[in-house]
């Protein structure tokens, strides 16, 4: 019997130095996979222990309880003769059973409630981002700052294909990451423009719903420059997985730099619609503006995924020449009642007057219809 | 008095002992424990409230 017991303990210490060294492991290597990382924030790391203390707490419980079960099945088992005893009920163990356990709840609370109250506390805030999330791209507004861009996958359609080889940051890598100085408390504002979305960044220990008509409010205060990945986290349509996160800390420094860089070219933005543009430019431009905000929907080729999605190639009101009214105005407003948002208020003149042409023009749809930005921009005004 | 309130305190942890079930059950009428619950309940609720309070301040 005791030679049981003892190749119990020795089988259970072995499997929790293994245990152990796989987790010293993964903090040192956060891509393994098997863990959640240790993060860059002192909440991150605060909630990392947390973790972790729950989880050695739920191991060693598990040790007791199948320890007191195993043994109990080997050294009494009926071919050597055991016995069982009949008795119904015995006040004394239940009560013990049970506050064992509410004891071990309750000091689990203790801490986790104080971390809690330090995640929940956006007070102090040095800097407001408001975070929009959209069908399927996120909007960074700079509240102090006169700043405010969308972040779209940056991924390569040809890797998502199979076409290609897959990059090191295959679906979490964007156009336009969100940068913050290091060392500034940065509060989030959350909110969504059509469906629940959620940010979602390991790394900051930060999760917390967008919801359309609400404003949640988060914060992390990144110490350490360097480029932390997430993804939506809320089950948001057909590309949910398509809508990565990419937060960038740098210097304070280098972070002054990088919003006088974001507010010029807002401007050279909206100066594009000051001036003509060739069928070429409209085109190449309208090719990248397409690819980003609507072949997802209406397929690279244009040939759409009826009946939700319409084809534009070669059928409707973009191979139309009479349609062009039609297909500005369903462009810059949406469709009520369908999945075709608005535009107008998300893209710039530019963006939309090259995409426009694009979609006439291109997949053998030779309207030869060219569109100004400053056509656009005049009834954007007039609305 | 003292028995029911034992009793409904013993319903909260969840462990009751066989004795006190098969009293508890000599009574013909459940109404003075569904009272006396109900009542139980409310304590728990402000002195939750309670100890929430104190640790906010
Ligand atoms: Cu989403």
């Amino acid at each position: 019997m005791g030679r049981i017991l003892y190749a119990y303990l020795y089988a259970a210490s072995i499997c929790l130095i293994v245990l152990s060294t796989t987790a010293q492991a993964s903090s040192i290597n956060t891509s393994s996979g098997f863990n959640m990382p240790p993060g860059v924030t002192e909440i991150s790391r605060e909630v990392y222990s947390l973790h972790m203390t729950i989880l050695w707490i739920c191991v060693a419980i598990a040790v007791v309880v199948f320890g007191v079960m195993f043994y109990s099945l080997i050294v009494y088992r009926k071919s050597k003769g055991a016995k069982p005893a009949h008795f119904h009920e015995n006040t004394t163990v239940e009560i013990i059973w049970t506050a064992v356990p509410l004891v071990i709840l309750v000091l689990m609370a203790v801490p986790a409630t104080a971390t809690l109250k330090k995640m929940y506390d956006t007070s102090d805030a040095e800097l407001d981002v408001l975070v929009t999330g959209y069908q399927w791209r996120w909007r960074y507004e700079y509240l102090e700052e006169d700043v405010s861009f969308f972040s779209n996958l940056a991924t390569p359609r040809e890797q998502i294909y199979e076409a290609e080889e897959k990059g090191d940051f295959y679906l979490v890598e964007v156009d336009e990451p969100m940068v913050v100085p290091t060392g500034v408390k940065v509060r989030l504002l959350l909110t969504a423009n059509d469906v629940i979305h959620s940010w979602w960044v390991p790394d900051l220990a930060v999760k917390k719903d967008a919801i359309p008509g609400f404003i949640n409010e988060t914060w992390f205060k990144v110490d350490e420059p360097g480029i932390y990945r997430g993804q939506c986290a809320e089950l948001c349509g057909r590309d949910h997985a398509f809508m990565p996160i990419e937060v960038k800390a740098v210097s304070p420094d280098e972070y002054q730099l990088w919003l006088a860089s974001r507010r010029e070219a807002a401007e050279a933005e909206v100066a594009g619609a000051d001036r003509e543009w060739s069928l070429d430019e409209l085109m190449e431009r309208g090719a990248g503006t397409y690819n980003t905000y609507c072949a997802a929907c209406h397929q690279p080729q244009g040939q759409g995924l009826p009946p939700m999605f319409p084809a534009l190639a070669g059928v409707g009101m973009s191979v139309d020449p009479d349609g062009l009214r039609a297909h500005k105005e369903i462009v810059l407003y949406g469709k009520t009642g369908t999945a075709m948002p608005a535009f107008g208020s998300t893209l710039s003149a530019a963006e939309l007057a090259a995409v426009i042409t694009y979609e006439r023009n291109a997949w053998g749809n030779d309207t030869g219809d060219l569109i100004q930005p400053s056509a656009i921009r005049a009834m954007l005004e007039s609305q | 008095m003292l028995k029911v309130i034992r009793s409904v305190l013993a319903a909260f942890f969840g462990v009751q002992s066989e004795a006190n079930r098969q009293q508890d059950f000599q009574s013909t009428s459940p109404w003075k424990f569904i009272v006396v619950g109900v009542f139980m309940t409310l304590v728990f609720v402000f002195l939750v409230g309670f100890v929430a309070w104190l640790a906010a301040n």
